[in-house]
């Protein structure tokens, strides 16, 4: 499928990568330092907050399809962004599903960084953002699972494409939403290949992770 | 005088509402080293933490160079340094971790050369140690590496928290050997908290004793803590390490630290008798008063470092040597509670 160059499984792979790419990263910007303080700083209301958030990563992904759908649509409150029906309008789903998992991935990992680092590392002149940024350093192994875990997520959703995304050939249409198409057409032997593609995505992005972790 | 390089009024610091440091006045000269001496939980490392900006005090100031300073505050970070009991590295390799706060200050020049410095300062060979990973350390070096990493800042100040204590004979003599070299080189003022009370004693200008967050006294002071036990009715003391028997009045309570002047000393015991009890040790060091012309007499009894002062005309009446087996006198109802 891939050899005999498919443009159509290509334009699949191309839609997911994309849309996961932009989820993920948006994720990441807003979820590692709302994580870092979660876990680092106390404050009134902080365990409520986390349950809040434990919560929300198990979010099922046909309901934030469901909420971004009506959000998005032609009537509801940011019908004039026209996102509904676009790749955008997928990340900004996938965006919501995996925020949650970053930000509570991110705490945890912040939770566990060694109290003596803080001390180590004002004692040796740092202000606030050296803090901040040296603190997130260390606590780089954790961070990257967190990554990875909700990049995991969101390129393996279906709902939010599918509800969000509309599986719209050439334009919206994610490996996901090609596998369930495929599947429901009674092109399982296609839908399997599909899927294997899928896995082949993560297994390079799990090796890049890999490595870099070795190397840093 | 010079200005003080730290000057502390009216602190007071605590923890979930317990006060743990209450310091009304204190005066830190520049290049000066001071020794911070206590029992567990007297407060030495909060005083230390706070010194190095990473508390806040609950109240009161401590001003650096006469200027109110906190943590984070631009005029002294960069100045100040802390090196804290237990070594931690960054996870990093020990050249990151050297170069560290050099790069936080922006330093120019030759990071390669200047943490092949100091490492040299504290006895580890650059070559050798600088590509090491974080984990391929053993206690002792981690703890030379985490004081090479501040010593190539050339602080203004640097702090210690029992530098020694959990590190082997062979590293403990390198660091005392290179915090004390760059005092002379950089003159660095030097605060350190230390069980050592013979190295402290040896080397400070001021040492202060610390008990349960306050500072009870200062200088070369004899100061034994407790536990105290009642021996027989009315009779207190402690056994000394040697099975001598350290004879005090009743405490306030088992854990009060005493304050033991000594009368005299001399290599013929006199006869004890109710008042006054009489202690063998040994003579580990003789020191000179430059301002007074007294010679201190430090006398080992039981591993404790007794203090005997000498005024410059009864100095070195027996001929008292280091190495010497000697008689301590002290009167039994003139220990001093505090």
């Amino acid at each position: 499928m891939l050899l005999s160059g498919n443009a159509e499984t290509y334009s699949a792979i191309w839609a997911t990568v994309l849309v996961s790419s932009y989820s993920i990263g948006c994720s990441l910007v807003m979820g590692i330092p709302l994580g870092f303080c979660l876990g680092y700083f106390n404050f009134r209301g902080k365990k409520p907050v986390r349950t809040v958030v434990d919560t929300l990563m198990a979010l099922p992904t046909v309901f934030i399809g469901l909420l971004v759908y009506a959000f998005l649509t032609h009537r509801g409150p940011l019908g004039d962004f026209g996102l509904l029906f676009t790749l955008p309008g997928i990340a900004v789903g996938q965006t919501i599903l995996a925020l949650p998992i970053v930000i509570g991935l991110s705490a945890t990992a912040v939770e566990s960084m060694d109290k003596k680092l803080r001390l180590a590392i004002m004692s040796m002149g740092a202000n606030r953002f050296q803090l901040f940024l040296t603190s997130l350093w260390e606590v780089r192994h954790g961070l990257l699972a967190g990554a990875i875990a909700a990049y995991g997520r969101v390129m393996t959703e279906v709902g939010i494409s599918m509800m969000v995304g509309g599986n719209i050939k050439w334009h919206t249409r994610t490996i996901t939403t090609a596998i369930a198409l495929e599947t429901n057409k009674g092109q399982f032997g296609m839908g399997v290949a599909l899927g294997l593609v899928l896995l082949t995505i993560a297994f390079c992005v799990n090796a890049s992770v890999s490595f870099l972790r070795r190397r840093y | 005088m010079a200005l003080p390089i730290f000057q502390i009024n009216a602190l007071e610091h605590q923890y979930a509402g317990r006060t743990v440091l209450e310091i009304e006045h204190l005066n830190i000269q520049p290049a000066s080293i001071v020794g911070l001496v206590g029992p567990n939980g007297s407060g030495k490392s909060t005083l230390l933490k706070l010194l190095g900006l990473i508390e806040k005090p609950s109240k009161g100031e401590i001003q650096f160079n006469g200027s109110r300073v906190e943590p984070f505050s631009e005029q002294a970070r960069f100045r100040i340094t802390l090196l804290p009991q237990e070594p931690f590295l960054m996870k990093r390799n020990v050249f990151s971790n050297i170069t560290y706060g050099l790069k936080l200050r922006g330093s120019g020049g030759s990071m390669q050369k200047k943490a092949h410095k100091a490492l040299a300062m504290v006895g580890l060979e650059g070559d050798e140690f600088l590509r090491r990973p974080w984990y391929a350390l053993s206690g002792g070096e981690a703890q030379r590496v985490a004081l090479a990493a501040r010593l190539a800042l050339k602080p203004k100040v640097l702090l210690l928290d029992e530098p020694t204590a959990s590190v082997d004979a062979g590293s403990a003599q390198l660091i005392k050997e290179a915090a004390l070299r760059a005092r002379q080189e950089s003159g660095t003022t030097l605060v350190i908290a230390s069980h050592d009370l013979q190295w402290l004693f040896e080397i400070c200008d001021d040492v202060l004793h610390l008990f349960k967050g306050k500072i009870f006294g200062k200088g070369r002071e004899t100061v034994i803590f407790g536990p105290w036990h009642e021996l027989s009715a009315g009779q207190w003391g402690k056994v000394l390490p040697d099975a001598q028997l350290l004879r005090v009045p009743a405490p306030p309570h088992p854990d009060a630290p005493a304050l033991i002047d000594l009368l005299s000393a001399g290599k013929e015991p006199c006869d004890g008798t109710d008042d006054i009890s009489v202690l063998k040790g040994t003579v580990s060091r003789l020191s000179l008063e430059k301002k007074t012309g007294h010679v201190f007499a430090t006398v080992l009894v039981g591993g404790h470092p007794f203090t005997l002062r000498l005024a410059p005309d009864q100095k070195d009446p027996q001929r008292i040597y280091p190495g010497d087996t000697i008689a301590v006198h002290y009167r039994t109802d003139q220990v001093t509670w505090i």
